[in-house]
């Protein structure tokens, strides 16, 4: 009993992951939208069991928080409203095999070279070191030292990021904004 | 005492059933008052019809208290085998299924609208001390010497955690809304999304307060901090802060009066018109159930949670009495009875105000919600910099 | 900001304040008073008490001796909006005025202005306050009363009452 409870503690990493794997799957494979959305949801929440699994508590919430309750709220607003029975736009989000495969070919290969680069390449060593110092050296919950990262060690490239998105907002705001009469 | 990995998880389902069983009982208990309190307040009896008769145990002394022309004793309790009756309706209705309807969301919606509001539970603690409300006596199978405690996890992100779970059980009323291949039940799902995903914002920033003040993001270190380790002036964010999360929680959980994804005058009965049985039932549920949600939460961060006063005021307290003082105890019954009265105070508020519109709802969330939230915080932020 | 009025706290506590004092009163009164705060009857066991002037159906009243005050001058049939008074003038020994050997009312069609009523001049009908009108067979609507003998007793449809 207390063997199988820890041999199947310890395997919960791959078990979300490949649950994971199944939702996204289910994402790509599926022919109506909110199938789709359904299964993309699916995925998110597994990846944040894995982040639990890794004891990466505030990652993973985040992740249901941002991702599960947010973005996907969103998507599946817009989705639900957009029919794509009609032929037109059948062509244009389900006929585009040879353009894909290529897309995710050279995606592949981007992701592949870097993750090639960040576990065996010189620099490999110092990435994939966890760093105390950056708590230094302090026991402190995850939220602390994802916050220490953000707002510390990490602060400009944050906020530049957070500028970016703020563009994005009001770029979109400019763009679906009607004429007042 | 170390525990093994067995006697976590067993006591872990232990706790599970525990609490289940609580939930499951309580949830018909407020449909029950549901009936009463809002009977009451507009001058009625409510439900009176069951165990309220002729027959039965009290048959004789309703028919003595009719004859005199009085209302019979027990009044309140009157009717209270109803909240059995409803149950058992919902669960012998016959299922439909609409036939244009996507059978696959259709059915997982209740579900995904349920698991979440139930889920959430694992993150509140019922009472915070360390001693638990009871220890297991040594001849128990597994758990046997072990403390039954008042928190089923304390994970240190657990506020987040009832946020982020809560935030999923919108997808249960949208995908329900669409799977059902109807007008009213599609636009209460609209509704009803950019409600919750609207209110969201000034709902975790009005949360924001005490775990600024506390700075941590465990359920059961905010509680006990909130109530014992605050200044007096932290009572003003804490007071306003309160209103604020009421509010956006009364948007949360789709109750009047910003029940607009169920508006009974235009959209039949919203997200839920198809549904039937126990379908219907788990929407109902997982409502319910959110409400003891929210109402934990404020309790437990606003209200003083396990300790008499609200507000951090116990601090105060503590200060003029001392620690060791009766008053200063924390007791599982002040919680609860926090809990019950702001579950009243949830119907109270339906008896009392109509539903508001569309627009003035989106209008205060986002119009002055947003930003009074964002003030309220700031003045929490000046509080923790200058006496804390 | 037109929009913030409706949720103005002072306005929202006001009506907080008052559904609160209802139910209080209801709750902590409703076994204890003679006289209850709420509204509603709980109807099959207690009727409710109706007020004086309310307008049931109508009936005839009897005099000290047990005789129908009913003289036939027809006022009521006259005034009676929807017409739905018939009274055939009778006679009836050792009575000096006219007696109705028939007295219909079709209580389907009234609508229970009272005007029959106000018009008498000898006070001898009232609108009851019986208020379970309801029947299964629309015959049982036409009410009165017809022949010389048996005339206080009801007729063969009849469920016409006569006051004691």
């Amino acid at each position: 009993m207390e063997n199988l409870l820890i041999s199947l503690a310890q395997n919960l990493f791959p078990i979300f992951g490949l649950l994971a794997v199944g939702g996204a799957a289910l994402m790509v494979a599926s022919r109506q939208a909110v199938h789709s959305v359904l299964g993309f949801l699916f995925a998110m929440l597994c990846v944040a069991g894995c982040f639990l699994t890794l004891e990466a508590e505030f990652l993973g919430i985040a992740q249901l928080l941002v991702y599960a309750g947010g973005i996907v709220v969103l998507f599946l607003f817009v989705v639900m409203l957009v029919e794509l029975t009609k032929y037109k736009e059948k062509d244009i989000f389900q006929k585009q095999t040879k353009v894909a495969l290529l897309a995710v070919a050279g995606g592949l290969l981007v992701v592949g070279g870097a993750l090639r680069n960040a576990l065996f390449g010189p620099a490999a060593k110092e990435a994939l070191t966890l760093r105390p110092e950056i708590t230094n050296g302090a026991v402190l919950g995850n939220a602390q030292a994802v916050s220490r990262g953000l707002f510390a060690d990490f602060l400009l490239p944050f906020e530049i990021l957070s500028i970016i998105l703020l563009v994005a907002l009001v770029g979109a705001v400019v763009l679906a904004k009607t004429e007042r009469v | 005492m170390p525990m093994t990995l067995t006697q976590t998880v067993v006591m872990a389902l232990i706790q599970i059933v525990v609490l289940l069983a609580v939930i499951m009982a309580v949830v018909p208990i407020i449909t029950f008052a549901e009936r009463k309190v809002i009977g009451y307040v507009q001058v009625r009896l409510g439900a009176t019809r069951i165990a309220g008769g002729h027959v039965g145990i009290t048959g004789p002394i309703n028919r003595a208290m009719w004859a005199l022309g009085r209302v019979p004793v027990f009044s309140i309790l009157r009717g209270l085998p109803i909240f059995m009756a409803d149950g058992l309706k919902l669960l012998t209705k016959e299922d439909v299924i609409p036939e244009k309807a996507d059978k696959l969301v259709f059915i997982l919606a209740p579900a995904i609208c349920m698991v979440p509001a139930f889920a959430v539970f694992a993150a509140i603690t019922f009472f915070p001390g360390a001693e638990g409300l009871f220890t297991f006596p040594a001849s128990f199978p597994i758990v046997g010497g072990l403390k039954f405690m008042g928190f089923l996890t304390d994970i240190n992100v657990g506020l987040l955690y009832i946020l982020g779970v809560a935030s999923v059980g919108v997808y249960g009323i949208v995908l329900g809304g669409w799977a059902s291949n109807s007008k009213y039940p599609l636009l209460g799902g609209l509704r009803s999304a950019a409600q919750i995903v609207s209110y969201e914002v000034p709902l975790s920033m009005s949360l924001l307060v005490p775990v600024l003040l506390v700075g941590s993001l465990s359920f059961r270190e905010l509680s006990v901090k909130l109530a014992t380790e605050m200044p007096l002036v932290a009572a003003v964010p804490l007071f306003l802060g309160f209103f604020f999360y009421l509010t956006c929680g009364f948007a949360e959980t789709n109750r009047v009066p910003f029940d607009l994804a169920e508006a009974e005058t235009e959209l039949v009965s919203g997200f839920h018109t198809e549904y039937t049985g126990m379908k219907m039932g788990f929407f109902f549920l997982a409502e319910y159930a959110n409400m003891i949600v929210v109402s934990a939460i404020a309790a437990a961060f606003f209200l003083g949670g396990h300790y008499l006063l609200p507000f951090g005021l116990q601090s105060q307290l503590i200060h003029a009495l001392g620690a060791g003082h009766a008053l200063n105890q924390p007791s599982i019954l002040f919680f609860v009875g926090k809990v019950g009265f702001l579950l009243f105070v949830f119907l109270w508020i339906r008896a009392t105000l109509p539903r508001y519109r569309y627009d003035q709802l989106m209008h205060v969330g986002w119009k002055f919600l947003i930003p009074v939230t964002l003030v309220n915080l700031f003045i929490a932020a000046a509080i923790k910099f200058v006496w804390m | 900001m037109n929009w913030l009025k409706a949720f103005n706290p002072s306005d929202i506590a006001g009506g907080m304040k008052l559904t609160g004092k209802r139910f209080r009163q209801v709750l902590f009164t409703a076994n204890r008073r003679k006289v209850p705060m709420h509204f509603v009857a709980e109807y099959p066991e207690v009727k409710v008490k109706l007020a004086p002037r309310y307008r049931g159906r109508l009936t005839m009243i009897k005099d000290e001796q047990g005789e129908i005050k009913c003289v036939c001058c027809l006022a009521c049939e006259k005034i009676c909006p929807t017409q739905v008074i018939t009274i055939i003038k009778g006679k009836k020994e050792g009575r000096k005025m006219p007696f109705p050997t028939r007295y219909d009312f079709e209580m389907e069609r009234c609508i229970f202005c009272e005007f029959c009523v106000e018009s008498c001049g000898f006070d001898s009908i009232i609108l009851n306050h019986q208020f379970e009108l309801a029947t299964y067979n629309r015959e049982d609507f036409s009410l009165g009363m017809e022949g010389s003998e048996n005339m206080f007793e009801n007729s063969a449809v009849g469920k016409f009452s006569v006051a004691e």
